[in-house]
Order: C-alpha cells, then structure tokens, then sequence
C-alpha cells in the first residue's frame, strides 16, 4: 500500500467516524444512518490484497466498535469473518463492477447484522435487542446500498489497479 | 461739448439710472397689474418656458432618480448587511436563551443532588443504530469513572460506560443492555426498567398483582448503588397483563428527552448514601 493511499484511506475512516458519531445522529433517525466503515470495509476487500484486508477489516470493525455499543470486538470478529467469506468468492467475481458493490455493501449489511446478532444473543445479555435489530435491517439495507451507489459515481471508481 | 464728452458716460448712466427709477415710481401705485412691458415680456416668453421647464423638471427627475437608484443599491446592500447580523444576534440571543433555561433546570437538579457532580456536553452518538450510547466531553481528567450515574434536568440519562482520558461514553437506559432498579412513585411497586427500543423502557419483573396504571411516576428506587432514591426516570404508558404468567408488561417512556439532549451531570459517587 502506497503512502498515498494510507493517507486517503486514513483520511476516509476518519471523515466517516466524524460524520457517524457526531454529523449525521443530528439530521437523520438513527436507523437511516449508513454504515461508512461497512462501506469502506467492502470497498476494501473487493480491492485490496489478503495480507492488507485482513488486518484493516478487523481494524476497521474495532474502530467501529470503539463508537458503537458495548462490546469491543463484537464488529470486529464479524468483519473479519466477511471479509474472509468475501476474499474467496472475489477471486471468481469482476470485481470492478458498480452493480457487484452495490450488492456486496447491500449483502455485507445482511451479513453483518445476522452475525452481530448471533454473537450478541450467544455471548451477552441483551435481551429484545433481536426485535430492534430486525425492525432496522430494511432501512439499514437500503441506505448502505444507497451510499455504496454514491461511492460508484466517484472518479477512479472502476479504475482496474489492485490496492495492495 | 468738451464738458458733454468728458461726463457722457456718467450723465448716460445718470439718466439711466433716473428713468429706472421714473418707471419704478409711476408703477409703484400699479405694482399690482402688469404694464405693457411685462405684458409684451410674458406673452412672448411663456411658450418657451413651459417647455423648458418641463425639460427641466424631466432632467431633474433623472438626475434625482439616478442618485436615488445609486443611493438605494448602497442602503439595501447596507441594510441587507443590518439584517444578516441582526437575525445573528437574535438567532444567538435565541440560543443563549435557551441554553440558559436548560442550564437553570440543570442547576436546580444539581441543588438536589449532595455528591460532586460534573457538567457535560454530549459531543456524539453511537456509530450504528442498535446501541444507544452517547459520547460526553468529560473523562477520566475530570474525575469520571465507570458506573457512574449520569443525569439530566428532568431525570435519569444512563450510566458511565467508558472513559477515555478526555471523553466518556454513557449507555441511555433506553439501550437493550441497561437495567435500573425502579419504583413506581404511586403504589412503590418495584421492577427493573430495560430499555426496549429506540425512545421506551420497560418495567420488567413486576408481578401482576403490583399496583400499576397509564400516567404512573417511575422513580429510581436507590437499590443497586448508581442512582440516587426518587430521581425521575419516566412515565408508565402502557399496562399489560395476560391471561398467564407471572409478570405484568409495562412500558415505559423516559421523563428525559434522549434524542434532543445536550447537556447532562454525571454524579461523581457516593449520592446514595
């Protein structure tokens, strides 16, 4: 990974934790809040090498963690094991396409959500918070899939260099 | 001749001036009607002076209207300039208000409150949309620790959960994972209220044969050690007993408005006591 790209994607989580945490609970009802790091996760194991995404992705899911609930390592285990599932299917995938994004980000959501809550029901003691989950999962799927057609509009989207 | 000649222009100018003064004095008594003169003067200028001030008034209105029009586009720049600080100061103002009635609600809790307590602002929320957790701008620095109550004007806000050195994270009770012993005020039956969803608790373990009704004060009930006996936790807005079972169904909405807080007290310990 070049110094380059460390910086942008730096740069990238960082404008995303601010504008989850802090920007964004200001104008919109919680359950239409994206994931961004879900996003740039997805974006991440699409492009990036093994070596590169395992780590970032596990990384990534700890930062979210940090900010969100309780149990530090709950999106982090998951994140990881997507991304793991992602790695090998991407192989025999294009994975350049804005459509497939799209319907990684949209499946990942899915994915990541089934998985939170299996550890959470297994590991912790939160009882109805499976009825929460459930009454979010549409919107939750639909604006991640919203934001994941936006970064397919950005310049350099479908470039064909591998981020490793 | 030589005497004519030397004086000519004074004895002229003295005539001059005699018959002006002549023609003055026969039409003193007449001032009143116009002679021949004037007459003659009048009707052979009034057509031209219509016209002409008419031009006149034209070319003034232009003129006066061109600076009128050049001074307008400066006032209104300037007064469009008045207005945006005006409406500042008054949106300020507004806000400054605002945050002093809070501020003053706020105080009048911390009067009734005998432990330390810290004023805070919260500065974020949770990342995802299935916890409920706030970030506070107060940490380890100011003395807060893990478990400690947190407060706001019209009650109970949640609990401490984690502390960064400058910023702390307190879970609502209205997050899945969060209990508060509780009392309803009326009839002192007891429960533990949960947090059920996005903006309601609920009253859990409260036996069907316990006192509860709509509009019911939920109280803290001191038992545990974090909060304080009587702070306000919420209103009962539903009842629910079936057929079977133990407990009763009670839900609860929080006296606190979580979705529109921002600033809270976090009780530094020892207020149960």
């Amino acid at each position: 990974m070049s110094r380059g790209a460390i910086l942008l994607l730096s740069g990238l989580v960082l404008l995303s934790i601010v504008l989850q945490v802090a920007v964004l609970p200001v104008y919109l009802r919680p359950s239409f809040k994206p994931d961004l790091l879900l996003v740039i996760m997805v974006f991440m194991t699409l492009r990036s090498s093994f070596q590169v995404g395992a780590p970032l992705a596990w990384l990534l899911g700890m930062l979210n963690d940090a900010f969100s609930g309780l149990y530090l390592g709950l999106n982090a285990a998951g994140f990881l094991v997507i991304f793991l599932v992602m790695r090998s299917l991407t192989d025999r995938l294009y994975a350049d396409s804005a459509v497939l994004f799209v319907l990684a980000v949209a499946g990942v959501t899915f994915a990541s959500f089934t998985l939170n809550l299996l550890l959470m029901v297994m590991f912790t003691a939160s009882p109805g918070i499976a009825y929460s989950m459930v009454s979010d999962i549409v919107p939750r799927l639909l604006v991640n899939s919203f934001v994941a057609s936006l970064v397919t509009l950005f310049p350099g989207f479908d470039c064909q260099q591998e981020v490793s | 001749m030589e005497f004519l000649k030397k004086y000519a222009f004074v004895l002229l100018t003295g005539i001059g001036i005699l018959a002006a003064l002549i023609i003055f004095s026969l039409n003193v008594p007449h001032n009143r009607e116009a002679n021949a003169i004037e007459r003659v003067a009048l009707s052979v200028l009034s057509p031209i002076f219509q016209p002409a001030y008419r031009l006149s008034g034209f070319v003034e209105d232009v003129w006066d209207g061109y600076i009128s029009l050049v001074d307008t586009h400066r006032e209104n720049l300037r007064l469009r300039d008045d207005i945006r600080a005006l409406n500042e100061r008054v949106r300020e103002g507004n806000e400054l208000f605002l945050a002093n009635q809070r501020l003053e609600r706020l105080l009048d809790m911390k009067k009734n409150i005998k432990a330390p307590t810290v004023g805070a602002r919260v500065i974020g929320e949770d990342a995802t949309s299935w916890f409920r957790t706030l970030i506070l701008n107060q940490g380890a620095s100011s003395g807060i620790r893990e478990g400690m109550a947190v407060i706001a004007a019209d009650g109970i806000v949640g609990q401490i959960v984690k502390v960064s050195t400058s910023t702390s994270r307190v879970i609502l009770l209205t997050d899945h994972a969060s209990g508060i012993a509780a009392t309803i005020q009326r009839s002192r039956a007891r429960g533990v209220v949960k947090g059920k969803s996005e903006m309601l608790c609920s009253l859990e373990f409260t036996t069907r044969e316990e006192d509860v009704k709509v509009g019911d004060a939920v109280i803290s009930s001191g038992i545990g050690g974090v909060f304080r006996k009587g702070l306000p936790i919420g209103e009962v807005t539903m009842v629910k007993r079936g057929e079977y079972g133990i407990f009763q169904t009670v839900t609860i909405r929080p006296s606190v408005n979580l979705a529109h807080l921002e600033e809270v007290l976090i009780v530094l310990g020892g207020d149960n006591e």
